[in-house]
């Protein structure tokens, strides 16, 4: 399902210069894997201040 | 402790008097000041001669006024940092004393921009090409207000770094550029239309902008230096 | 990470991801981009149209359903289509002796794209002033609606790069955003001198600043390929330049001060000047002064894209999501902040 909508969304019978040339796909390919890359980081950096206050929250004995 | 506007205004011709007569005792840091813009103002004439474009003559102008001022305003807040200044200060109302200060500095630029303008003539002469197109009114009207907004810019970002212990002298200097760079844009193009003679159907706002963003500056300034001074 | 928050984190993420799909796959609506050759005299002539973005052509409109009309002043001079390509369009026309104005503007009437503009595409040589013949004036054809999908509008220069308005200007929007944030704490720290102010306020300027260099950054991109240089002296331009100069300074004056007890009073003042003076820059300056950035008299934004709806569709969720990610990495600051100064204070 999402296959066929990915392929919708870029072989529209509307292609202009920056289609033909295929560059769109890489530009998008790439933006989307540093966007990916952001996405793990940040999600990463949140999960570990969370288990810095819950440790700082409750002390150890 | 007076609080009302009087007191603080009395408190400020006070302030602006003994600075300017530790100034003239101590001769010597006006003097080195007024010695380091000429000598400047020398090295430019070396490396242009007489044979200047409008906007290079401009470029040295401006670049040896912004580091007179950074010197000459530099200084203001160094006698602050003894003990027994400490003391005076909570003395003092502080927007008497930022307004002393700012007075006195603002003379000490006025000076100091007649005595680089006067050298840059002297040495380095009128723009090629240019003597009877430039209007030397304008010219120093432009220098004056450079002057101006970039004293009352420099002596908030001086008083903030004197605060800081362990700062070094060159931080109000970090910090002041780009407060400065909105104004000396401004400037610099009114001083070189003023040297290339733009009409001034080109020129007109530029005086009111320079002269509305420095009031907006010195205001700001003012309404938060009690803040910083707070000791 | 409670639900909640996991909700608005993910989304944004989410968000940006179908920005990012969506903002580069669809395509451009048609746009006449170059007239060949440029001048022309008087006799028949052959001329030619390049185009971007979506062809002219549909599948099943024929030659017939186009047709091209050149402006000259107020009159109209007739063309002969010769041919009309995926990208190109050619006619041939008979230049006259005379005419209203030898500059020639060109209008494009198309079954499905609607009318397509190109000003001053020819210019006359030689020409004398003086009304058109009758024989070769032209009467306006029927203009018919636009039907082109979901596409981006077409704008002369910008062309492709417009896909550039879901990066660069919600980047600013989240600035903005942001360093209002800092401002409100600077101004509740100088009030109530509570720490917790001084944490919110260096988090917000630290995010801030990022956001301002990737804005920076984009407009100058965008720059180049608008406008030809990578940095114009503009009073838009140098009031951002200046703005993020101004919170390096921020950031510097901090770093200077390190461990001193007064950090956040002195910041917090500086933070208040500086967000004055970037209000001053970007929001008030602008708004008198003639620029080459997009959006004066008026809104310092992006009016005069005329957003169409195609457009909006991608670009209020990348303001929506590039501000919410800008949050949630004012947050994470924030609370890198706070546990840092628990494990100082204890």
């Amino acid at each position: 399902m999402k296959m066929s909508l990915l392929l919708h969304l870029f072989s529209s019978s509307m292609e202009g210069f920056f289609f033909g040339s295929g560059k769109a796909h890489v530009v998008t390919g790439v933006a989307l894997v540093i966007l990916a890359g952001l996405a793990l980081s940040l999600w990463r950096m949140d999960r570990r201040l969370s288990k810095m206050e819950d440790d700082l929250n409750a002390p150890q004995s | 402790m007076g609080t009302g506007f009087p007191s603080i205004m009395k408190t400020a011709i006070a302030v602006a008097n003994m600075e300017w007569r530790l100034e003239w005792r101590q001769g010597h840091q006006l003097a080195s000041v007024g010695l380091f813009a000429v000598a400047s103002v020398y090295v430019a004439f070396q490396a242009a001669d007489r044979e200047t474009a409008a906007g290079a003559w401009t470029a040295m102008l401006w670049l040896v006024y912004l580091f007179s001022g950074f010197t000459a305003v530099g200084r203001l807040f160094d006698r602050e940092r003894s003990a027994t200044r400490q003391y005076l200060q909570w003395a003092i109302h502080p927007m008497g004393l930022i307004l002393g200060k700012l007075t006195h500095a603002i003379l000490t630029t006025t000076a100091l921009t007649a005595l680089v303008l006067a050298a840059f003539v002297l040495f380095l002469g009128w723009p090629s090409g240019l003597e009877t197109a430039s209007k030397p009114g304008l010219l120093i009207l432009s220098a004056w207000l450079g002057g101006f907004s970039m004293t009352t810019t420099l002596v908030f970002v001086t008083a903030m770094a004197s605060q800081i212990q362990s700062g070094n002298g060159a931080l109000g200097a970090v910090l002041g550029l780009p407060l400065l760079l909105p104004q000396l844009i401004l400037v610099t193009r009114l001083t070189r239309g003023a040297l290339d003679g733009t009409p001034w159907g080109m020129l007109g706002e530029l005086p009111l902008f320079l002269a509305a963003l420095s009031a907006g500056t010195s205001v700001i300034a003012c309404i938060l230096f009690p803040y910083i001074w707070r000791a | 990470m409670n639900h909640w928050n996991r909700l608005w984190k993910f989304g944004s993420l989410l968000l940006l991801a179908y920005v990012i799909l969506r903002g580069f796959s669809t395509p451009l609506q048609p746009g006449l981009v170059e007239a060949e050759p440029n001048s022309l005299s008087a006799g028949t002539q052959d001329i030619s149209f390049v185009a971007v973005g979506q062809p002219f052509l549909r599948p099943g409109e024929g030659m017939e359903a186009f047709e091209l009309i050149l402006k000259s002043g107020t009159a109209l001079l007739k063309t002969e289509l010769t041919s009309v390509e995926a990208h190109r369009v050619s006619a041939t026309i008979e230049v006259p002796t005379t005419l209203p104005s030898p500059a020639l503007d060109a209008y494009l009437f198309t079954p499905s794209a609607g009318t397509l503009f190109l000003g001053n595409a020819f210019f006359v040589e030689d020409a004398e002033k003086g009304p058109l013949p009758s024989h070769l004036t032209a009467s306006i054809p029927q203009e018919s609606e636009p039907h082109l999908g979901f596409s981006f509008p077409y704008q002369p220069n910008i062309m492709e790069s417009i896909r550039n308005l879901l990066w660069h200007v919600p980047m600013w929007f989240a600035m903005f955003f942001v360093m209002g944030i800092g401002f409100v704490a600077s101004l509740a720290q100088l009030r109530t001198g509570n720490v917790n102010w001084d944490h919110r306020a260096e988090a917000a300027v630290r995010t801030g600043l990022v956001f301002g260099i990737l804005g920076l950054i984009t407009g100058s991109l965008w720059a180049r390929w608008t406008w030809g240089a990578w940095w114009v002296s503009d009073p838009q331009l140098n009031g951002a330049l200046v703005t993020v100069l101004l919170y390096s300074g921020y950031m510097i004056l901090r770093a200077a001060m390190g461990d001193d007890d007064r950090v956040g009073r002195l910041s917090a003042v500086y933070n208040v000047f500086a967000f004055v003076m970037l209000v001053i820059l970007l929001m008030v300056l602008p708004r008198y002064t003639e620029s080459l950035h997009p959006g004066k008299d008026g809104n310092p934004g992006f009016n005069s894209y005329d957003l169409d709806n195609s457009l909006r569709a991608v670009f209020y969720p990348a303001v929506i999501g590039w501000g919410a990610l800008c949050y949630w990495i004012y947050t994470l600051r924030l609370r890198m902040n706070r546990i840092e100064y628990r494990l100082l204070t204890q």
